[in-house]
């Protein structure tokens, strides 16, 4: 399949995932009445993890723009989900030209994901992103930093939340090339 | 020139960055204004859409328990009707007075005007921080923003975002939403909500002398400019001192089950105008 229609797919996939499904989920690990604030996973931050290697860096930036604004969009957000995208969007390359063993120009054709990376490097890339993206995007959110231990524990159990799903979802759509030979 | 287009260029992505980043952040400062945008909001025409057609999905699913609503809240009304319409039949004489529109005198509440309007519930959020509905109802069936939004069993919030179609209310679970609210006796608070979870609001600012009892119900007051008065809240659970203040904080339990909803009723108050303009014109505006 296209690279481009691909991701195009993959954008509208994740995004009514994100809209329609998890948003609809309301969790809470222990539930005393002053215990610990609701919160809901937030998928869709793996649009941008999952872009091919060679993407460029504006590409990226606008991209990741493009997929927060629509969150807001649906969230009533404005503007607090596509300045946590454009953040990861814009440290992506970074992130994997430092946990890469080879340069990334030497990655064509591919994309990060289990089967290219591996389970460590790519887990650790994934919930570096991931945990930077939940820390501005509730930090944007509560714009209140008085209750800094609060802040960071919700951040660490939701991003631990959004780990999970992202598993999930990468164990559901990666195709099994081993299946058919 | 030349070293100014080689910076450009060395520095694309980075300027890039840093201006969608600017971007962002405007917008997030607009929002938190009353005459926030409406494009990237859920009354934005595609959220609309994508949420009604969800909405007709999961429509099905709650029939049952929105017919049980309605009849429940036909009950009400039926029985406020009826307390309007008795008569004491032991009394031997009943006069009758007939109230004119010139009448100033038997009616305290002259200038309330307010218009009801049905909508469905499209989409409905309870785990924000702060919490957004849409109805499917625009400004071209006459919503407009700041028109306060009730269920058949207690408040729900207010209209903040308005598209052709759909709209966008602010919940009341929700920091930005403060509502004027009475004791049964009258004594005046405000409620406010503290995400403590989906059903429980907070009233503050009551005098520590006043006694609260759990199960006291809790009422909108007439000094709000959107809602209408009396009408319910939600019940007391719990009663604590605030020592500092010398006020009570009252935990309610909401009348709304805002897990639920499915139809509400946008009020429109035809005199919210002119009062507010009164009011700014005094400089006392809450």
């Amino acid at each position: 399949m296209n690279v481009f229609i691909k991701n195009i797919l993959r954008f509208t996939v994740i995004l009514l995932l994100q809209v329609l499904i998890l948003n609809k989920i309301t969790l809470r690990w222990w539930s005393e009445p002053s215990g610990f604030p609701i919160f809901i996973p937030y998928v869709y931050p793996l649009f941008i993890l999952l872009l091919p290697f060679e993407t460029p860096v504006w590409a990226l930036l606008i991209l990741g723009f493009i997929m927060g604004i629509s969150v807001d969009t649906f969230m009533n957000t404005a503007g607090m989900h596509a300045c946590a995208a454009v953040l990861i969007a814009y440290l992506r390359t970074n992130v994997l030209s430092a946990l890469l063993p080879r340069n990334l120009s030497e990655y064509s054709g591919q994309h990060p994901s289990i089967k290219s990376m591996g389970w460590m490097p790519f887990l650790v890339y994934s919930t570096f992103l991931i945990l930077l993206h939940h820390f501005v995007f509730f930090g944007i959110e509560l714009w209140n930093f008085s209750n800094f231990g609060a802040l960071l524990l919700k951040v660490c159990v939701s991003a631990v939340t959004s780990m999970l799903f992202i598993i999930v979802y990468l164990l559901l759509f990666t195709r099994q090339n081993t299946a058919r030979i | 020139m030349r070293n100014f287009i080689l910076f450009i260029r060395r520095f694309f992505n980075l300027i890039l960055f840093l201006g969608l980043e600017i971007v962002c952040i405007v917008l997030i400062e607009h929002t938190n204004t009353l005459q926030g945008n409406d494009i990237v909001s859920s009354a934005n025409a595609v959220a609309g859409i994508v949420y009604k057609k969800q909405s007709d999905v999961v429509y099905y699913f709650g029939l049952r328990k929105m017919n049980d609503s309605l009849l429940n809240e036909n009950a009400t009304l039926r029985k406020k009707l009826d307390l309007l319409h008795s008569v004491d039949t032991l009394k031997d004489s009943v006069v009758h007075i007939s109230i004119t529109s010139n009448d100033t005198t038997k009616h305290v509440v002259k200038y309330a005007d307010y218009l009801y309007q049905t909508a469905r519930v499209i989409n409905n959020s309870t785990n924000a921080s702060d919490n957004y509905i849409t109805i499917n109802r625009g400004y071209n069936d006459g919503v407009s923003k700041n028109m306060a939004v009730l269920s058949g069993t207690g408040i729900v919030g207010r209209v903040e975002h308005v598209s052709a179609h759909f709209a966008s209310v602010l919940s009341v679970l929700s920091a930005k939403l403060k509502v004027s609210a009475k004791l049964k006796d009258g004594t005046n608070g405000f409620v406010v909500w503290d995400e403590k979870g989906a059903d429980i609001l907070t009233m503050i600012d009551v005098p520590q002398q006043i006694s609260v009892k759990k199960g006291d119900t809790i009422y909108t007051n007439n000094f709000s400019l959107y809602f209408p008065p009396d009408i319910m809240i939600g019940t007391v659970i719990k009663t604590e001192v605030e020592k500092k203040k010398g006020m009570q904080i009252i935990s309610l339990l909401s009348s709304t089950n805002f897990h639920k909803l499915q139809y509400v009723y946008v009020v429109d108050n035809k005199m919210a105008m002119e009062k507010k303009q009164l009011e700014d014109s005094t400089g006392k505006s809450k």
